[in-house]
């Protein structure tokens, strides 16, 4: 009998947690709505300031043009097909260059990292030139490989190569020693400890030299779109501005963003947080 | 007590060799690849200049030197606004929590949206030239500083705040001395970033935006195939932003971490 009471006992229980979690839940989604709102609430702002500037002012269409045209242009830009077009063809540009700069920078970020001689060779010369930014080499870029996709993916692969070298460097330097000397202990060679400590210790320093570089290269890929042309989001910018389509320009900059926003929160940040989660160091 | 005594480290010669000697090695190792890859292709001079050539662009180019001041005047101003107007707005929005959380959204977007995309805009509103390339530094600095400034005023513990408040200081006085110092490492940093990416929108913008500066004249040398004057011109950009970086605001953020960041002393 007892049991039958305590079930029961129980099951009256679990309704009131059931009841319990349906309020909870239901307060999460209003206060999840709520946030949203709250976050939406500035760009109506935004818009409505632009939108009395524009009727304050009425400025010439090539400065500033009402909201309601960009969002036209938004439909009119989807309906040609321009608009997917130029995003895939800017996303398949920063693929390319992201591919490269890890192929390229994660091993040698690794060799810095575990030879220190090496490091102290090569490290200050790096610095120098990471503090040349990618779009000065621009020019000598467009005198190399001509007004093409090739100069694009040089000045992106410069742009994002230092940051994923010296962020995998440090992710390395920053192993525990201890770590490395329990693997030592335990009878592993170097190859082991290097492909079973070094290696998987770097990964979340690596993700952060990822996410920094794929940003670096994101700004410079949008450089090199404005000067070599030949498509992408970049190159509807600044085309659509020596052609005074001022709403194109503008959907242009915020679809910019978004793609940008997009790439950052969906895929970079997850993926730098379960590194970090699977790999990250406990402080030892 | 005995003394514990201390292991003496000896550092032998050849180590300090070594610290020297090492970060050369690839300078050596490059101008080396240089001067054969001309020696042995003997590439145009608008494809690849002599090292020699790079050197002698400061003192045989007479307009190398307008064009660093020109870049360098633009940075200061845009810079200098955007100083004063991040750091102001944000002690402002970093005072109201409510305020600070209304506007976060937009400043993210804002950062997404970087200064570079705002070129042509910017030139569609100020034409070509100086005011323009202000614009984009001040785009681009305005909003690393602003949500840096923010974050450091959040930061400063409230305690601090309320104890000057039970001892009857009025507001103006907790800002000058709570909120303000409290701050300010972020600040630092803030600026730090702001500086590093308003050099690199200075190039950016005159590159495709202006008459004179640096990003011009590297940009025209291309079509007059000088790749004498590009390099040098990238490597006076590289070397600008280390000493404004390294000689100017690394050991001002280093010092105003030690003056007044809240970094637990070891007493």
């Amino acid at each position: 009998m007892t049991v039958t009471v305590s079930s029961s006992g129980s099951a009256a229980q679990s309704d009131i947690e059931r009841q319990l979690v349906r309020d909870r839940g239901k307060e999460d989604r209003r206060g999840r709505i709520v946030g949203s709102l709250l976050a939406v609430a500035p760009f109506v702002m935004v818009v409505v300031i632009w939108w009395a500037i524009y009727t304050i002012f009425d400025p010439v269409p090539t400065k500033l043009v009402a909201p309601s045209k960009v969002v036209d242009a938004f439909f009119e830009l989807i309906r040609e097909g321009t608009l997917p077009a130029y995003i895939t063809q800017s996303l398949g540009r920063l693929s390319i260059g992201v591919i490269i700069a890890i192929g390229v920078g994660v091993p040698l970020g690794w060799l810095l990292g575990l030879d220190k001689d090496v490091a102290s060779s090569v490290e200050p010369m790096l610095r120098f030139f990471n503090a040349i930014s990618g779009i000065a080499w621009l020019p000598l870029a467009i005198a190399w490989f001509g007004f093409t996709d090739r100069t694009i993916t040089a000045v992106i692969i410069y742009t994002m190569i230092f940051p994923v070298i010296f962020n995998t460097m440090i992710g390395v330097r920053t192993v525990p020693t201890v770590l490395r000397d329990a693997s030592r202990s335990l009878g592993s060679g170097w190859f082991r400890v290097i492909k079973d400590v070094y290696i998987p210790g770097s990964f979340p320093s690596v993700m952060t030299g990822l996410r920094l570089g794929i940003g670096f290269g994101w700004r410079a890929l949008i450089a090199g779109e404005f000067i070599v042309g030949g498509g992408g989001l970049g190159f509807l910018i600044f085309n659509s501005r020596t052609a005074g389509l001022t709403e194109r320009v503008m959907l242009g900059m915020i679809v910019l963003g978004a793609v940008w926003l997009l790439i950052d929160r969906l895929i970079l940040r997850p993926i730098e947080e379960f590194t970090a989660a699977r790999w990250g160091m406990v402080r030892l | 007590m005995t003394a514990i005594p201390m292991p003496v480290l000896r550092t032998s010669p050849w180590s300090k060799v070594k610290k020297y000697a090492l970060p050369i090695i690839p300078f050596f190792l490059l101008i080396g690849v240089w001067v054969s890859v001309i020696a042995i292709a003997d590439p145009a001079i608008g494809i690849l200049p002599r090292p020699l050539k790079v050197l002698q662009v400061p003192f045989q180019e007479d307009e190398y030197w307008p064009n660093v001041t020109a870049s360098l005047g633009r940075l200061f101003i845009g810079f200098l606004v955007a100083a004063v107007t991040g750091v102001l707005a944000g002690i402002v929005a970093g005072l109201s929590r409510k305020f600070a959380d209304f506007i976060g959204p937009l400043v993210t977007a804002m950062n997404a949206i970087s200064g570079i995309a705002w070129i042509p805009l910017a030139i569609a509103w100020f034409g070509i030239g100086r005011g323009m390339v202000v614009f984009i530094v001040w785009n681009g600095a305005f909003f690393l500083i602003f949500a840096n400034t923010v974050l450091g005023v959040r930061m400063v513990p409230e305690v601090l705040d309320r104890s000057l408040q039970t001892l009857g200081a009025s507001r103006l006085h907790i800002l000058r001395n709570v909120t303000f110092p409290g701050a300010l490492p972020h600040v630092m940093s803030g600026l730090r970033s702001g500086l590093g990416f308003g050099w690199r929108a200075v190039i950016a913008a005159e590159l495709v935006g202006a008459t004179s500066g640096l990003g011009q004249w590297i940009f025209i040398a291309q079509e007059f195939a000088r790749a004498d004057i590009i390099v040098a011109g990238a490597l006076t950009i590289g070397v600008i932003g280390l000493i404004m970086d390294r000689g100017l605001l690394a050991p001002l953020e280093r010092r105003t971490i030690e003056r007044w960041g809240l970094v637990e002393s070891s007493a």
